[in-house]
């Protein structure tokens, strides 16, 4: 096994990332589900960094991971305006009644 | 052999923090464990070298990002009990599972292959490298506001959760109590 | 300046359908005049071009590695099918004019046509299988559009789908062998097929031979494809003249010519092509005899005179196919006209209600018993020399029990056009329908036809001498004109079968009185169910919207389940990486 210190900033990686998926898979509330994004990207974004380091780019990797913060913060809040719109007009949060849009 | 007993503290802490965020039965807890996920991701970030990145990460993270929750939920209201998944638990773990094995068995062990191009700091490629991402976070940040103001435009009355504004909502409820 | 000139062809057309898309249709007058321009215009460059023949590449467009290039090539079989493309279309079009008048959305329909048009011409021009392909399926969908286009319709929208399910299945044969040739090849362009057929694996030839046929039977509603052409005249009828007995139907009868010298070396397969021709022309001038819709009458008889284009490319005629298909082109589009002018006037399609028109409408009385002599193959119309010009080399080069049934079916041809004929112009008037005569822009495309019926004849020296410049693979012998006159005025062929016309004639003429007799008999049920392939066709598209509902199911429109997806196509992906490691 390889006590390479790198390889355990992996397995958090790796572990947040599931979580994250069992998370999309599992949650009806449609706040929770940009909580669990926030989650995904945190985990895509420890990798970017990681990768850096690791290829000895890291300036790189440090921009690509500031871009990604900036995107989906953007994301999480128009995500946010709309869930909120949606409670207003649906009455509702929740995802399996919000799917009219289907067939 | 000590920082990699860090890292892996870190790691594990982070995913905790993550699984009762997601497990949690209210919005408000949920929100607090994402803000501890941040700041440990955030302290990750930093003892990997990063630093620019680790402060942008926890002010947003923890800080932008719990404050909007926070806000929402007060608008929106935090009665919403979560029912159980439409997805049978089994089957989403199982998927989960097998899918979280084969990226570790293909990811394990880290290569470090050293880099042909020399050492550039942060600041070097953030403005002159990779200038064009910068453009495109302007763009989005602007085309951000202009969505959310656009969604909540309607401020001018107060916002009232109708709980009965439609018909429609009016019959979900119905649904729901069952 | 030929590249500019096929340019043009294609171009002012598509541009044309622009253009019309974007009219309004409060201005119905300006979109005549419009639809009209452009493509009296495609006409002009089209006959132009005829004059720039030659066997190069005029045009080509590298499209990456992926695409092959973008190639036309003005040969002769191209340029002969772009001008009866584009002249046809637009004496279709000058006919909407009156036809449509008054009708609603016309901005669609002229903007389909118009599309089509120039489709039709890419298609022939197109010297790369995708291309040709792609163009292949630009004028399926025109068609489906145009013969559904009166959606409220559910007829119309039935005819449409049908026509498309099965000429989409056709489409299916031609991708595959495009497909093949380039993996064996390595080229999409049709000259490298037609040079190195040889060099293609046998059984893989093979392949690419039956599926070009398969699509070109599919297209040209061949047997056992020959069911859509007939629930295809729910389209407005100009649309009948020019897509399904002028131009589209043909892109099959085009398809087997091109690829003829490929192919030839396959076994069976000159055989297929013959019995298919065959068996298409007798079974639906069967079906034809006993007809009482007219139009059905008429497509019935185009599935059975594109039959025998088919045969003749079958047994080695490839001259005596094309010239046929230009006879027919010119006078199954009048016929058809004649015929819209009929059914406007008339206000019905069925022949058993009509009688004694032509003495209230002369000029499309006359027209139309042009046509039908044409048609039948009678001596000086072009019709009869191209046939007798088939029956020919059939006799020569073909089977003798192909040549027995193609010349039953000549007898037959005589015998429903005449049927047809009378039943709609003469005789008694069964119903006192109250008919005027054709206007003036349906009198101008029907004159021009007619006279082209006539005339057209008279092209055949030049037609075979552009072949024999610009088609090097095809081998063709010159003649002049007057060596053709001579040839079939000495073979016995031509006597033979003038004596079978005259028998199918004479037949109909000692059972006239009981020609429009008003109960179907079975035999009447047993053609209009098309012999039980209607059956069939009805159970592939019931079969088709079943699964459509079925899969239906997947698309719940929940988050989760989509997620599921998601993640299921990554460790799909994820397995594959690994396997491949």
């Amino acid at each position: 096994m390889n006590f390479d210190p790198l390889n355990a900033v992996l397995i958090g990686v790796i572990l947040l990332l599931a979580v994250g998926f069992y998370g999309l898979l599992i949650t009806r509330n449609l706040i929770k589900i940009v909580l669990v994004l926030q989650v995904l990207v945190k985990a895509v974004v420890i990798a970017l960094v990681l990768a850096g380091k690791d290829s000895g780019n890291l300036g790189l990797g440090q921009s690509i991971a500031a871009t990604v913060i900036v995107a989906d913060t953007i994301v999480a809040v128009v995500a946010l305006a709309l869930a909120v719109q949606v409670r207003i007009r649906v009455g509702t949060l929740d995802l399996s009644k919000i799917s009219s849009l289907r067939g | 052999m000590t920082e990699y007993l860090y890292y892996l503290l870190l790691g594990l802490g982070a995913a905790f923090c993550a699984y009762r965020a997601m497990i949690s039965k209210h919005l408000l807890p949920s929100t607090l464990y994402l803000a501890c996920v941040s700041a440990l991701a955030s302290i990750t970030l930093y003892l990997l070298g990063a630093q620019e990145v680790a402060v942008i990460e926890l002010s947003v993270g923890a800080g932008l990002v719990t404050v909007l929750l926070v806000y929402v939920l007060s608008v929106v209201g935090d009665d919403n009990l979560d029912p159980t998944s439409i997805i049978p638990k089994p089957l989403a773990f199982v998927l989960v599972a097998t899918i979280t094995i084969l990226v570790a068995w293909m990811a394990f062990p880290l290569v470090t292959s050293p880099s042909t191009t020399p050492e550039v700091t942060l600041a070097q490629v953030l403005w002159k490298h990779r200038a064009l991402d910068v453009w495109v976070q302007v763009a989005l940040i602007f085309s951000g506001v202009m969505g959310v103001l656009g969604l909540l435009s309607e401020k001018e009355h107060k916002i009232e959760i109708q709980k009965e504004s439609i018909p429609v909502a009016a019959e979900l409820k119905k649904e729901s109590h069952v | 300046m030929t590249a500019i000139l096929i340019g043009f062809v294609i171009g002012v057309p598509w541009l044309g359908a622009l253009i019309l898309w974007r009219t309004s249709d409060e201005n119905p007058r300006l979109q005549h005049t419009l639809a009209a321009a452009f493509s009296i215009a495609a006409g002009f460059f089209s006959l132009a071009l005829i004059f720039f023949s030659s066997a190069e590449t005029a045009v080509d467009i590298p499209m990456g590695a992926f695409f092959g290039s973008l190639t036309f090539t003005p040969d002769g079989l191209a340029v002969a099918l772009t001008a009866i493309a584009c002249v046809i279309g637009s004496l279709a079009v000058v006919f909407s004019v009156d036809y449509m008048k008054g009708e609603a959305q016309l901005s669609r329909y002229y903007t389909f046509v118009l599309l089509f048009i120039g489709a039709m011409a890419g298609l022939v021009l197109s010297g790369s299988l995708l291309f040709m392909f792609f163009f292949w399926e630009i004028t399926a969908l025109c068609s489906y559009a145009l013969i559904s286009f009166y959606n409220d319709d559910p007829k119309a929208v039935a005819g449409g789908i049908k026509a498309l399910i099965i000429t989409q299945v056709g489409g299916v044969g031609l991708l595959a062998g495009a497909l093949i040739t380039y993996s064996t090849l390595g080229t999409y362009q049709i000259s490298a097929l037609l040079e190195n057929a040889g060099t293609i694996p046998a059984n893989l030839l093979a392949f690419v031979a039956f599926g070009f046929l398969i699509a070109a039977a599919a297209k040209s509603a061949q047997f056992p494809f020959h069911t859509w052409l007939p629930d295809a005249m729910e389209a407005p009828t100009p649309i009948s003249a020019l897509i399904h007995a002028a131009t589209m139907v043909n892109a099959g009868v085009y398809l087997l010519a091109r690829f003829y010298p490929a192919f030839e070396q396959v076994p069976g397969w000159a055989l297929s092509v013959t019995v298919v021709g065959l068996v298409s022309a007798l079974i639906t001038a069967f079906m034809a005899l006993t007809a009482t819709d007219l139009k059905r009458a008429l497509a019935y008889s185009t599935v059975s005179q594109l039959g025998y284009m088919v045969y003749a490319i079958g047994v080695g005629g490839f001259f005596a196919s094309q010239f046929h298909l230009l006879s027919h082109a010119v006078f199954k589009a009048l016929l058809f006209l004649a015929a819209g002018a009929v059914i406007h006037a008339a206000g019905t399609r069925d022949m058993r209600r009509m009688g004694a028109l032509g003495k209230q409408m002369p000029f499309v009385r006359n027209v139309f018993v042009l046509g039908a002599l044409a048609l039948a193959g009678l001596p000086i119309l072009n019709g009869f020399w191209s046939k007798e010009l088939i029956l020919e080399v059939g006799l020569a080069d073909g089977p003798i029990w192909a040549y027995v049934g193609m010349l039953l079916g000549a007898g037959m041809t005589a015998f429903y056009t005449l049927r047809m004929t009378w039943l709609v112009f003469f005789g008694e008037a069964r119903e006192s329908l109250h008919v005027h005569d054709a206007g003036s822009a349906m009198k101008t495309s029907l004159g021009l036809l007619a006279v082209g019926t006539l005339s057209t004849w008279l092209l055949a020296g030049p037609f075979i001498g552009l072949f024999h410049a610009t088609l090097p693979f095809h081998s063709i012998h010159e003649l002049s004109t007057l060596e053709l006159v001579e040839e079939i005025f000495s073979a016995p062929a031509t006597y033979i079968a003038l004596t079978v016309v005259c028998l199918g004639l004479g037949i109909f003429w000692f059972f006239r009185k009981q020609a429009a007799a008003g109960k179907e008999a079975r035999f009447d049920i047993l053609s209009r169910e098309s012999f039980g392939f209607d059956w069939l066709n009805r159970q592939v598209t019931s079969i088709t919207f079943k699964v459509a509902t079925v899969l239906q199911e997947t698309q719940t429109g929940k988050l989760n389940w989509n997620v599921v997806g998601i993640l299921g196509a990554l460790l799909v992906v994820l397995v594959f990486l690994l396997w491949s490691a």
